[in-house]
């Protein structure tokens, strides 16, 4: 499998190369600066994830064209943000930012302990999509459009604060029909 | 070429922190002088006689400093100034300042105290040379170097953002931070003292003494002494293992008791601020590190340097086979822990809320052995005296995160700076 990851000026995105990589066994990752976006050939790609990063979704234009494509998306953290923007959803600021420190929620009917590093959330959910998860206090952490291929996760799988990261890239690759 | 040679010298640590007094002050050495006790160990090392200097300016490209380190055999010691970094990361700075971006140099001979074995090894290629520095090592006693405090500051220092000053920027960070332009960042002040007649080295090894840490290094670059009195080790790499332990959380205590390791340990507050450095740097070194060998241990590990209670972690990965230490050194540069993160974003912030520049503050003090050996420090608690001007100036800053309280922090940053804030009776 050949993995595209955009790197929209993070400082996680290598964690999420490693996880990528450790996950799939054999995939190739080909790590891209947001600042190419424009002039990317994605074709040969079978995946294109959509790394977290500072700001808002509005500070990163350009992906248009990725959701476009019809290949499978994996959004996380920014990158679901975004999704849900190109879907015409709304991202606000959260009351209870929160950075570095982990929260439980459920998720595919099992309680999972997840990395969260947030100022903003989902506010008004994009058309087409349907929230997978969310957290006690309603906060989208999970959500997706399954005949699309987009998939977006809200909190960290490649921070070392979440224990079993590697089961939400499985379950990425099962949704997007990538198993 | 003449063949390096060594030799090893059974000597105790106060007997080798002697003898790097008498070369700092005889023969203009550069030191780096570690000491026993603290999680971070590596060896000191004391270089005389400098036979190759680079001096690292804003078009110096990582490749040349790589071939300066490891053209030779011989070990490189030296600085890599913050400045550097921002150019390394894309920050642009418009602020005037003459300071060096670096300075590293190769040494005719350098003497190096192994805590583990209590030996030192000297390496020359000049023979006659090694037998005058042995023969004085042997003739020294362990009494640590008597060396006369003089021409300490009596007046307070300017500082470049005052209390009040600093807490609005603390406050607008906060803001950035809510805003998601940062999730963490590191705000400092710069204190800038005037005393034309200190003797910096007395006031070096007079530190060292009172306020022993890992990391102390004395550098000379041009008319700058750079005094660093660092806890904190930024990339270690031996034989292609990395290893890197940054610190967050910090504790100020009147008495030391096990027991307030805790109050750091359990307050969520500093765990986070940790946590997201450790992902940071997890992030930093893995650029350069195989798939699968990057992993974490002793999170939330304490220990006590000064008055403070610092929390740190250990975080490990292999190289890759096609890269060096230097590779992993500019990639990861500079270290997550005084930056804040996402790193490039946050130091774009502090460029613009920061009015002094960092010079070799959170830089690198940094030992080059060869491509896939070197141990490096992340130069905070760092002052550089300029003999031509005599100025002093001393960096502190704290971690700001959304639970972050200004006066909090500006209480933190003074805490760093107590050892320095307190000399002459101010």
């Amino acid at each position: 499998m050949d993995i595209l990851l955009i790197d929209n000026n993070d400082s996680f995105t290598h964690n999420l190369e490693h996880l990528l990589a450790i996950s799939t066994k054999s995939a190739s990752i080909i790590v891209e600066s947001h600042a190419n976006l424009t002039t990317l050939a994605f074709s040969r790609f079978d995946l294109i994830v959509i790394s977290p990063g500072p700001g808002a979704p509005v500070e990163y234009p350009g992906y248009e064209r990725i959701f476009a494509s019809g290949k499978p998306v994996l959004g996380i953290c920014l990158g679901m943000q975004i999704m849900n923007e190109y879907c015409g959803g709304r991202t606000g600021r959260l009351q209870k930012c929160m950075h570095g420190k982990t929260d439980t929620i459920v998720f595919n009917g099992t309680e999972h302990i997840v990395a969260r590093y947030h100022s903003l959330y989902v506010t008004q959910l994009g058309n087409g999509l349907e929230i997978l998860a969310e957290n006690a206090d309603f906060v989208p952490m999970c959500l997706g459009n399954r005949s699309n291929r987009w998939l977006g996760y809200q909190f960290h799988p490649e921070s070392f604060l979440t224990p079993h990261g590697g089961a939400f890239i499985d379950h990425a690759l099962d949704y997007l029909d990538l198993g | 070429m003449t063949m390096l040679s060594t030799i090893s010298i059974s000597a105790d640590q106060s007997r080798f922190v002697a003898f790097a007094g008498y070369l700092a002050r005889e023969k203009g050495a550069d030191l780096l002088l570690s000491s026993s006790g603290y999680p971070a160990k590596t060896p000191s090392v004391a270089g005389v006689h400098p036979m190759a200097e680079l001096i690292i300016e804003k078009d110096t490209t990582p490749d040349e400093i790589k071939k300066f380190c490891f053209g030779t055999p011989a070990l490189t010691m030296g600085f890599v100034s913050y400045s550097y970094g921002m150019k390394l990361r894309g920050v642009a700075s418009n602020k005037a300042s003459d300071f060096p971006m670096g300075h590293l140099k190769k040494y005719e001979a350098t003497a190096e105290y192994h805590p583990t074995t209590n030996q030192v090894v000297f390496t020359s290629e000049n023979n006659p040379l090694i037998t005058e520095l042995t023969e004085r090592l042997a003739a020294l006693s362990d009494a640590a170097p008597k060396m006369k405090l003089h021409g300490l500051p009596h007046a307070p220092p300017a500082a470049s953002l005052n209390h009040a000053e600093y807490k609005a920027g603390v406050r607008e960070t906060l803001e950035r931070i809510r805003s998601g332009h940062t999730y963490q960042l590191n705000l400092s002040t710069r204190f800038t003292w005037n005393c034309p007649n200190l003797d910096p080295l007395a006031l070096f090894f007079d530190m060292r003494n009172n306020h022993p840490a890992p990391f102390y290094a004395w550098l000379n670059s041009g008319s700058s002494r750079i005094l660093s009195t660092s806890p904190e080790r930024f990339l270690r790499v031996t034989d292609g293992h990395v290893l890197s332990q940054p610190i967050k959380g910090t504790l100020k205590f009147d008495k030391y008791t096990p027991e307030l390791a805790s109050l750091l340990t359990e307050s969520l507050k500093e765990s986070a601020e940790l946590s997201m450095i450790v992902d940071l740097i997890r992030n930093d070194i893995s650029a350069n590190c195989t798939y699968g060998s990057v992993f974490v241990e002793n999170h939330k590990s304490v220990f006590a340097v000064d008055t403070l209670l610092q929390m740190y972690a250990d975080v490990h990965g292999d190289l890759k086979k096609d890269r060096d230490c230097l590779d992993l050194f500019f990639d990861a540069f500079p270290g997550g822990s005084v930056t804040g993160c996402p790193k490039q974003n946050s130091m774009s912030i502090i460029e613009e809320l920061e009015p002094h520049s960092r010079d070799v503050y959170c830089g690198s003090v940094v030992v080059i052995r060869d491509t896939m050996n070197m141990d490096s420090s992340i130069a905070i608690r760092t002052a550089a005296y300029d003999i031509s001007t005599g100025s002093l100036d001393y960096w502190a800053g704290s971690g700001i995160v959304v639970d972050s309280n200004p006066a909090s922090e500006y209480q933190e940053t003074l805490a760093k700076a107590e050892k320095f804030l307190t000399l002459g009776g101010q």
